[in-house]
């Protein structure tokens, strides 16, 4: 853990002080953190969910779990609108627009940072109460990189650190191969080796593309540094030309490297965790169980250990210190996304599965005295549950329309197991990718909200205590 | 595959299906064998979320703790003082029959009066209720409660009885809010600028000679709780004590957020303040602009926390 820094319990408390104040007038603020892997279904939820609680606030009972939850009391929602922030907004219109156009397409990778608040007006709780006006909780969301999400175990690593327990990574599994080229360049460095720009430049070259070779190729998740692969809206820049080196200590090229390394974690740090993970109250943690599962036995152990390593250095506050500042997560979730990827008697067997993934940042959370929940949901639902015919004999199996192709296709997703397989599970499946789905037809201005799986139910897990 | 005859295939695999959609004839064939693509899934969404009127869940109120504390101790300096009263009362004709009227008739008074204050109270923040009944109603395109509300609504206020009538006539919500922004509320709302742009007169006027801020501020706080009430007067509602506390939060509120409404703030600001007479205080009394324009603000904003249709 890093040292406690003062102005850090400062600005904690301060933001303490204010979210009980604007509780006490009713305006409560709620930070909701979802956090996942690139591709586990950030942006497509956090689209989802925008439209989904733009329309109930309309009267639509798009999210039937939560109005059950909220007592029917939720009377409007809308979008905070923009003050003089810094940071991109999110924009969940032209998403929805975009999955809806003739052909749909998904968002793009995202590259940056945006924010949305939504503001919901509620009925008081209390007759009296009724009085005063509609409460009103806020919610502010964020969407990121996720690739980025993996710089936060760093930040408690010094470079000599990081550089040995990734180097001792990358000469594992299917690792060694991915890195191959990165490898034999930095076992010839010699011992004091210069520091000078193009031999840096062309080990981050190397480093980079195994990054790239480890997450195309083989499904691998835990890749550090996240802008190495995502290198966001700046682009690559010279702080990022270090990489990890087997004998860290000298001087020369692993000085460079050490000095690049700091800078690039303050960079991050300054930029990314301290304004948006620092605090926050509610969190999703998004997993693309199947994605896991499908890639192999190494993905999965990968995809587990990213996810163990990320929660170990997420702050979840339960000190005392951060009772007294009134920080900390109250609950945390654990959602398997894409769960109309399978037919609806394996989603249980989903939700099973990535309990048995997430046990590490479970058992975080409830160490910090969260509450912790698993669910399954699909942010919009693509498919339609079905049978096909495999062998001569019936399996669930789900039908939708292939994204490339435009053609309609049964899927027949495997058998979910309730746990983590042993490896006798894999050696009979070979690699396999869920094909994308095109979106169902939507309204492109989504004032119906867009059709889901269960967001409700986590929504009403999440946040109904709030309304 | 040496798998058990029981179990399910292992492997996920992908099924493409013969021929999405049916081929029409007039289409040409798209490249290579392939069909022309498959109609999007549709679930029927749209539907589904419809709300349903009827099976709206009751928001469920509950009593606060200091709601609690606060009726109890109502009840109790009301209720104990009434009997220490009726035994007055009792005590005085023990002593003379005329002694004993004329303290019923006192004690009659008095609590007459505070009865009457109650009503006001109740009477007024029962108003309040009633708007917003309205207001989510219209939100949620509840025709029927949304129509309800505007009918009382509108036989009591001077300004909307014109349109009393077509509200009768109408059958869905949205032309009900047509009717209600076009007529009765745009005429409040220029009535309501009225009065803001006499407040805001009055503050400039007052800020611009007064010797000290602080009498300043108390003048424009009094000036802005009789402004919001005039303005809730325009809109048929007549807040007593409580009521006018519950508006004034909202009021401040609306002030806060609604930000849009600055353009239309700026412009009556500044035809009120390019007024011949006042330009020549103006360089000076800087301040006064900024009461005058707050005044301005709050009319805006009082008369949005009053309308019986929400913003859109
Ligand atoms: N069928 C289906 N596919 C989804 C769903 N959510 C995400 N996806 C797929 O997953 C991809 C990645 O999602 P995205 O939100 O961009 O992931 P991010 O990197 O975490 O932001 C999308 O392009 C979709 O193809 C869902 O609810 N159902
Ligand atoms: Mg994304």
């Amino acid at each position: 853990m890093p040292a406690p820094d003062p102005l850090g319990f400062l600005r904690d408390a301060l933001a303490g002080a204010e979210d009980a104040a604007l509780a006490l007038l009713g305006q409560e603020r709620v930070r909701l953190a979802v956090t996942g892997l690139s591709r586990a279904g950030k942006t497509v939820f956090l689209t989802s969910l925008v439209a989904n609680l733009l329309a109930a606030g309309a009267g639509l009972r798009t999210l039937p779990a939560l109005e059950a939850a909220s007592g029917g009391r939720l009377r409007r929602a809308r979008v905070l609108p923009a003050g003089v922030e810094a940071v991109p907004r999110f924009d969940p219109q032209a998403h929805l627009a975009a999955l809806a156009a003739d052909p749909p397409r998904w968002p793009a990778r995202t590259e940056d940072l945006s924010t949305l608040a939504l503001t919901l007006e509620l009925d008081r709780r209390s007759w009296f109460g009724g009085f005063l006006g509609a409460r009103s909780v806020t919610l502010e969301l964020l969407d990121y990189p996720g690739e980025w999400l993996l710089d936060l175990p760093m930040l408690r690593q010094s470079y000599a650190e990081w550089s040995a327990a990734t180097l001792a990574r990358l000469r594992r599994g299917s690792r060694a191969a991915a890195f191959a080229p990165f490898l034999e360049f930095v076992d010839a460095l010699p011992e004091g080796a210069p520091a000078e720009d193009p031999l840096s430049r062309r080990g981050f070259a190397l480093y980079r593309d195994g990054l790239r070779a480890a997450r195309d190729g083989h499904g691998l998740r835990l890749l550090q540094p996240g802008r190495f692969l995502n290198p966001g809206p700046r682009g690559e820049a010279p702080l990022m030309w270090f990489f990890p080196l087997p004998r860290p200590g000298g001087g020369g090229l692993a000085e460079l490297c050490a000095r690049r390394y700091d800078a690039y974690l303050a960079d991050q740090r300054a930029a990314f965790f301290e304004p948006f993970f620092r605090r926050f109250d509610r969190q999703a943690v998004l997993v693309d169980v199947l994605a896991a599962l499908h890639q192999g036995q190494e993905a999965f152990d990968d995809t587990a250990e990213a996810l163990a390593e990320i929660a170990a250095a997420l702050r979840y506050g339960g000190s005392w210190l951060d009772r007294l500042t009134g920080q900390g997560v109250r609950r945390v979730a654990l959602v398997a996304t894409k769960a109309d990827h399978v037919p609806a008697r394996q989603r249980e067997a989903l939700a099973a599965l990535l309990e048995d993934l997430t046990a590490a940042p479970r058992e975080r959370a409830l160490a910090a005295g969260a509450e912790t929940g698993v669910h399954a949901l699909a942010a919009i639902r693509c498919t339609e549950d079905d049978v096909a015919t495999l062998e001569g004999r019936p399996v669930g199996a789900v039908r939708g329309v292939l994204l490339e192709s435009g053609r309609s296709a049964k899927v027949y997703p495997g058998e979910v197991p309730m746990r983590r397989p042993g490896p006798e599970f894999w050696r009979h499946g070979r690699m396999f990718e869920m094909p994308a789905f095109r979106p169902p037809r939507l309204d492109p201005h989504g004032a119906a909200g867009v059709p889901h799986l269960g967001l409700d139910t986590l929504l009403a897990w999440l946040i109904g205590d709030l309304l | 595959m040496s798998e058990a005859p029981g179990a399910p295939p292992r492997g996920p695999r992908v099924i493409l299906e013969e021929g999405g959609a049916p081929p029409r004839a007039a289409a040409p064939p798209p490249r290579g064998a392939e069909g022309p693509p498959a109609p999007r899934l549709d679930f029927g969404w749209e539907r589904t979320v419809a709300p349903a009127a009827v099976a709206r869940l009751r928001p469920g109120t509950a009593w606060s703790t200091l709601g609690l504390l606060g009726a109890g101790a109502g009840v109790l300096v009301l209720g104990l003082s009434a009997l220490e009263a009726a035994n007055f009362v009792a005590a005085q004709f023990a002593r003379a029959t005329w002694l004993g009227v004329l303290t019923l008739g006192v004690a009659g008074a008095g609590y007459g009066l505070i009865g009457a204050a109650l009503w006001r109270e109740v009477r007024g923040l029962a108003g309040l209720r009633s708007v917003d009944r309205a207001r989510a109603a219209f939100a949620r395109g509840d025709h029927a409660t949304a129509r309800e509300e505007a009918l009382r609504w509108a036989a009591e206020v001077p300004a909307a009885q014109s349109v009393l009538p077509a509200l009768r006539g109408c059958n869905d919500p949205d032309s009900l809010r047509a009717i209600l922004e076009a007529g009765p509320l745009a005429a409040l709302e220029a009535q309501a600028q009225a009065l803001g742009r006499a407040a805001a007169l009055q503050a400039f006027a007052v800020t611009a000679v007064s010797p000290s801020a602080a009498l300043d501020a108390l003048i424009f706080a009094w000036r802005g709780v009789r402004l919001v009430r005039q303005v809730a007067a325009l809109h048929g509602l007549r807040p007593g004590v409580a009521g006018t506390a519950a508006l004034l939060r909202r009021t401040l509120f609306d002030a806060a957020t609604v930000a849009a409404t600055d353009v239309a703030v700026d412009a009556a600001a500044r035809a009120l303040l390019t007024n011949p007479l006042l330009e020549k205080f103006a360089g000076e009394a800087a301040a006064g602009a900024v009461a005058a324009r707050r005044m301005l603000r709050l009319a805006r904003a009082a008369s949005e926390a009053c309308r019986i249709v929400p913003p859109r």
